[in-house]
C-alpha cells in the first residue's frame, strides 16, 4: 500500500457523480499533479484525500489506515497536525495579521503565543513576505497573501500539502513565485504534495501527472503538462 | 424598469423584501394604534376626562392616553432596527447584482436609487398591509363586551390625513433610511466597496451618558428650590429634561458599546491565549460598531425597562408608606383601616413590562438577522478554516466571545445607566402623612402624627428580570447562530461565490 491514495473512491454530489471509482497512489516524498478540465472532479479528489470530505464509496488511506471511516474529528486533527492545505484564495481570516494567521495552527497544537509567532515569523521570512507581518490580508496582493497562506500551510511542517488550484487567482510572475517557494519547500522538507490544477505550467512543476476527466483517470496518462513538453 | 431592477434577485432578496415588508407592517400598526390613541375624543364626565366606553382605564381616562401613544410609538424603535438589519440581509448577493447593473451601465446615484426602491417598494406594500390589518382588526373587535364595554378604541378612526401620511411616509422613510445605509458603499462595475471607519470608538459616548445623568440630577435640587420660593416646577419643563437626558443615555449607551467592544477587544487579544479568542478579539477590534448596531434596540429595551422597574418600585413604597399612614391614621382615629386599592396602577406598569417584554422580541428578530448575516457573509473563510483542520468548536467560541462580550457589557451599561437615570430624576425618599389625626370618640384629643417616609428601594428583582431576559435573548440567539454555523461551514461552501 503506497503513503496516500484512494482505492476505487466514488462521491457524488446529488444525482451529479464527480468520482466514479477513482484509484490514486501518491509516494511519500512526491510532488503529484491532478489535472483535468473543469468540473471533472480534481477538487473532489483532493478534498476526499484530505478527509474534508467523505467518499460515497471507495477507500481513502494515509500511511497504511483508512482515513475515510475516521470520525469528523480525527479527520481535523489529521489535517491539523500531519496535513497543509492551501486554496485558490479566501483563505486567510481577514480580521487577522499575516503573523496571526501563520501562527493560527501551532495556537490550535497548543504552543504557547510567543512561540508561535516566532515560528510564523520564521516561515514568513522564508516566503519572503516578512515585511508584511502586522498586516491585514486586505492590505496585501493577491501574492502576498497566497504566500502568507502557503506559510500558514506549512508552518506545522506538515507529511503532506494539498494545494487547489494555488495559483489560479495570481498572475503569471506572482503564480511563478508562489509555486517556486511551494516546490523548494516541499523538496527541503520532503514534503508530498498533491496539486490541483489546470495550468500545464503548474503542472510542470510535479514529478508525476494524472489527469481526470468526467470522474475518472484518463487511462491514456497523457496529462497536460506532458502534451505541452 | 426602475421596479423590475428592484425587485430582481435570489431566494435571500425575497426573504429581505418580505421581512422589510413585515416591519413596515407593524410600524404602521404600531403608529396608526398611537394615532388611534390620540383620536379618542376628550369627554368631560362629571369634571373627570373620562371615556366611559372603554373597558380598560389606560384608554378611558384621558390623561394617561398620551402615556400610551408614547409606549406605541417607542415601539416602532426596535421595529425600525429590525428593518435596518433586514436590510443587510443577503447584502452580498445584493452587492454583486448592483454592481452588475453598473456594470451594464447605471450610473452610482441610478443604482443606489434602485435599492432604494426595493426598500420603499417593500416597506409601501408593508405599510399598506399594516392599514388593512388595523381596519380589519377594527372591525374584528369592535364588538363590545358583557358589560357593553369597548376593549379598544375601535370606534374611533384618526382623520384619513393621517392615515395617508403614515402609510406614505412609511415608505418614503424606508427609502431614505437604504440611502442612509448605503452612504458608506462605493458601488463600482467590478462589485461594492464599503468604506469602513478606521479610526477606533472613542469614548466620547460616556460622556453623553455622564451628560445625561447629570441633567436628570439637576433636576431634584431645582424642584426643592422652586419649592422653597413657592414655585413649582413646570410640567413641561420635567418632560423636557427627561425626554433629552433619556435620549442622551440611550445614545451614549448604544454608541458606548462600540468602544466597550472596541476596548474588550484590545484587551481580550493581550490576554487570550487560545485560537478563539484570538480570532475574538480582532473581530471586535475590526468592527467595533456591529456589537452596538447589532444590540441597539436590545440596549434601548433593556435600558427602558430599568427606567420603568425604578419608577415601578418607587410607586409601589409610595403605596405602602401612604397604607402605612392610613392604618396608624385609622389606630389613633379608631375608624376602620381601608386599604387602597392599587390594582389599576400596578395593572398599567404590567402593560409597560408586556410593551417593554415585545420590544425585546422584535429586537431579538434583528439580532437574529445580524448574527445570521455575520456568519453567511464569513462562511467561505470560515469553510477554508474547517477544511484546514480548524475544529468548529473553535469557531463556535469565537462567535460565543465575540458575540456574548459586547452583549453583557452593553446590556449591564444599560440596566445600570437606566436605574441610575431614574434614581437621579427622582428622590429616592418618599412620604406620605403628616397631620393631626383626632380619635372619633373625643374629637378634641387629638395627635400629631409624623410623615411615614419610605426609602425607595432598589429594584433588584426586575432589573435582574430584565438583564436575564435580554441575555437569555442573546445566548439563545447564539446557540441558534451555531447550528447555523455548522452548515455554514460546510466544504461546500468552498466553492461558493
Amino acid at each position: 500500500m503506497s503513503f496516500l491514495g484512494t482505492r476505487a473512491a466514488v462521491r457524488s454530489y446529488g444525482p451529479t457523480p464527480a468520482l466514479r471509482g477513482v484509484t490514486v497512489d501518491v509516494a511519500e516524498g512526491e510532488i503529484l499533479a491532478v489535472t483535468g478540465p473543469s468540473g471533472c472532479g480534481k477538487s473532489t479528489l483532493l478534498h476526499c484525500l484530505a478527509g474534508i470530505m467523505r467518499v460515497d464509496a471507495g477507500e481513502v488511506f494515509y500511511r497504511g489506515r483508512r482515513i475515510d471511516t475516521s470520525s469528523e474529528g480525527e479527520r481535523a486533527r489529521l489535517r491539523r497536525t500531519e496535513f497543509g492545505v492551501l486554496f485558490q484564495f479566501g483563505q486567510l481570516v481577514a480580521e487577522l495579521t499575516a503573523a496571526e494567521n501563520v501562527a493560527l495552527p501551532l495556537l490550535l497544537a497548543g504552543a504557547r503565543r510567543r512561540e508561535a509567532r516566532t515560528a510564523a515569523l520564521a516561515w514568513l521570512d522564508r516566503l519572503g513576505v516578512a515585511d508584511l507581518a502586522d498586516q491585514h490580508p486586505g492590505e496585501m496582493s493577491g501574492g502576498q497573501q497566497q504566500r502568507c497562506a502557503l506559510a500558514r500551510a506549512l508552518v506545522t511542517e506538515p507529511r503532506v500539502l494539498f494545494a487547489d488550484e494555488p495559483t489560479g487567482a495570481l498572475d503569471t510572475l506572482a503564480g511563478e513565485q508562489v509555486l517556486g517557494h511551494l516546490v523548494r519547500l516541499a523538496r527541503e522538507q520532503r514534503t508530498t504534495v498533491v496539486l490541483v490544477t489546470h495550468d500545464a505550467r503548474v503542472a510542470g512543476y510535479a514529478d508525476r501527472e494524472v489527469t481526470l476527466r468526467d470522474g475518472v483517470l484518463d487511462p491514456t496518462g497523457l496529462g497536460i503538462a506532458a502534451v505541452r513538453r | 424598469m426602475l421596479l423590475r431592477l428592484a425587485l430582481a434577485g435570489s431566494r435571500t432578496d425575497t426573504v429581505r423584501v418580505v421581512l422589510t415588508g413585515l416591519s413596515a407592517a407593524l410600524a404602521t400598526l404600531a403608529i396608526l394604534a398611537a394615532l388611534t390613541v390620540l383620536a379618542i375624543p376628550t369627554v368631560l364626565d362629571g369634571g373627570s376626562n373620562v371615556s366611559p366606553q372603554y373597558r380598560n382605564p389606560l384608554i378611558a381616562e384621558a390623561g394617561l392616553r398620551v402615556g400610551v401613544a408614547a409606549t406605541l410609538v417607542l415601539l416602532t424603535i426596535p421595529v425600525l432596527v429590525l428593518a435596518g438589519q433586514c436590510a443587510r440581509l443577503g447584502a452580498p448577493a445584493r452587492d454583486r447584482r448592483l454592481a452588475a447593473y453598473r456594470m451594464a451601465g447605471a450610473g452610482p446615484r441610478q443604482a443606489v436609487a434602485i435599492a432604494a426602491t426595493e426598500a420603499a417598494l417593500a416597506s409601501g406594500l408593508g405599510a399598506l398591509a399594516g392599514l388593512g390589518l388595523h381596519l380589519v382588526g377594527r372591525q374584528l373587535l369592535g364588538t363590545p363586551g358583557a358589560d357593553g364595554k369597548l376593549a379598544l378604541p375601535t370606534d374611533v378612526l384618526p382623520p384619513v390625513w393621517q392615515l395617508a401620511v403614515v402609510v406614505a411616509g412609511v415608505p418614503v422613510l424606508a427609502g431614505l433610511i437604504a440611502m442612509l445605509l448605503l452612504r458608506r458603499v462605493v458601488l463600482t462595475p467590478y462589485g461594492v466597496v464599503r468604506r469602513v471607519r478606521t479610526r477606533p470608538p472613542r469614548p466620547w459616548a460616556g460622556l453623553l451618558i455622564l451628560g445625561g445623568l447629570g441633567t436628570a440630577a439637576l433636576l431634584p435640587p431645582l424642584a426643592q428650590y422652586l419649592d422653597r420660593s413657592g414655585r413649582s416646577m413646570p410640567y413641561e419643563l420635567f418632560g423636557l429634561v427627561v425626554l433629552v437626558a433619556e435620549l442622551a443615555v440611550t445614545l451614549g449607551v448604544i454608541v458606548g458599546t462600540g468602544w466597550i467592544s472596541h476596548v474588550t477587544g484590545r484587551l481580550l487579544h493581550r490576554f487570550a491565549r487560545r485560537p478563539a479568542g484570538l480570532l475574538a478579539a480582532r473581530r471586535l477590534t475590526a468592527d467595533p460598531w456591529t456589537g452596538s448596531r447589532t444590540l441597539a434596540a436590545l440596549l434601548a429595551a433593556v435600558l427602558f425597562g430599568a427606567f420603568a422597574a425604578g419608577l415601578r418600585i418607587r410607586m409601589s413604597t409610595e403605596f405602602a408608606a401612604e397604607a402605612e399612614y392610613a392604618r396608624r391614621s385609622a389606630e389613633v382615629s379608631g375608624l376602620p383601616y381601608e386599604p387602597w386599592d392599587t390594582t389599576f396602577y400596578q395593572g398599567a406598569y404590567d402593560l409597560v413590562y408586556l410593551a417593554l417584554t415585545i420590544a425585546l422580541v422584535i429586537a431579538a428578530g434583528g439580532l437574529l438577522v445580524a448574527l445570521a448575516e455575520s456568519i453567511v457573509s464569513r462562511r467561505r473563510a470560515m469553510a477554508a478554516l474547517v477544511a484546514t483542520g480548524v475544529p468548529r468548536a473553535v469557531l463556535g467560541r469565537a462567535l460565543a466571545w465575540q458575540t456574548l462580550t459586547p452583549a453583557v457589557a452593553g446590556i449591564v451599561l444599560a440596566a445600570g445607566t437606566g436605574i441610575t437615570l431614574q434614581r437621579g430624576l427622582y428622590d429616592r425618599e418618599v412620604s406620605s402623612g403628616w397631620g393631626t389625626v383626632c380619635r372619633e370618640a373625643s374629637p378634641t384629643d387629638c395627635v400629631e402624627l409624623p410623615a411615614v417616609v419610605r426609602t425607595v428601594p432598589l429594584p433588584l428583582d426586575d432589573l435582574a428580570g430584565f438583564v436575564g431576559v435580554a441575555l437569555a435573548v442573546v445566548l439563545s440567539l447564539l446557540l441558534v447562530n451555531l447550528l447555523l454555523l455548522r452548515t455554514s461551514t460546510a466544504v461546500e461552501e468552498l466553492r461558493a461565490t
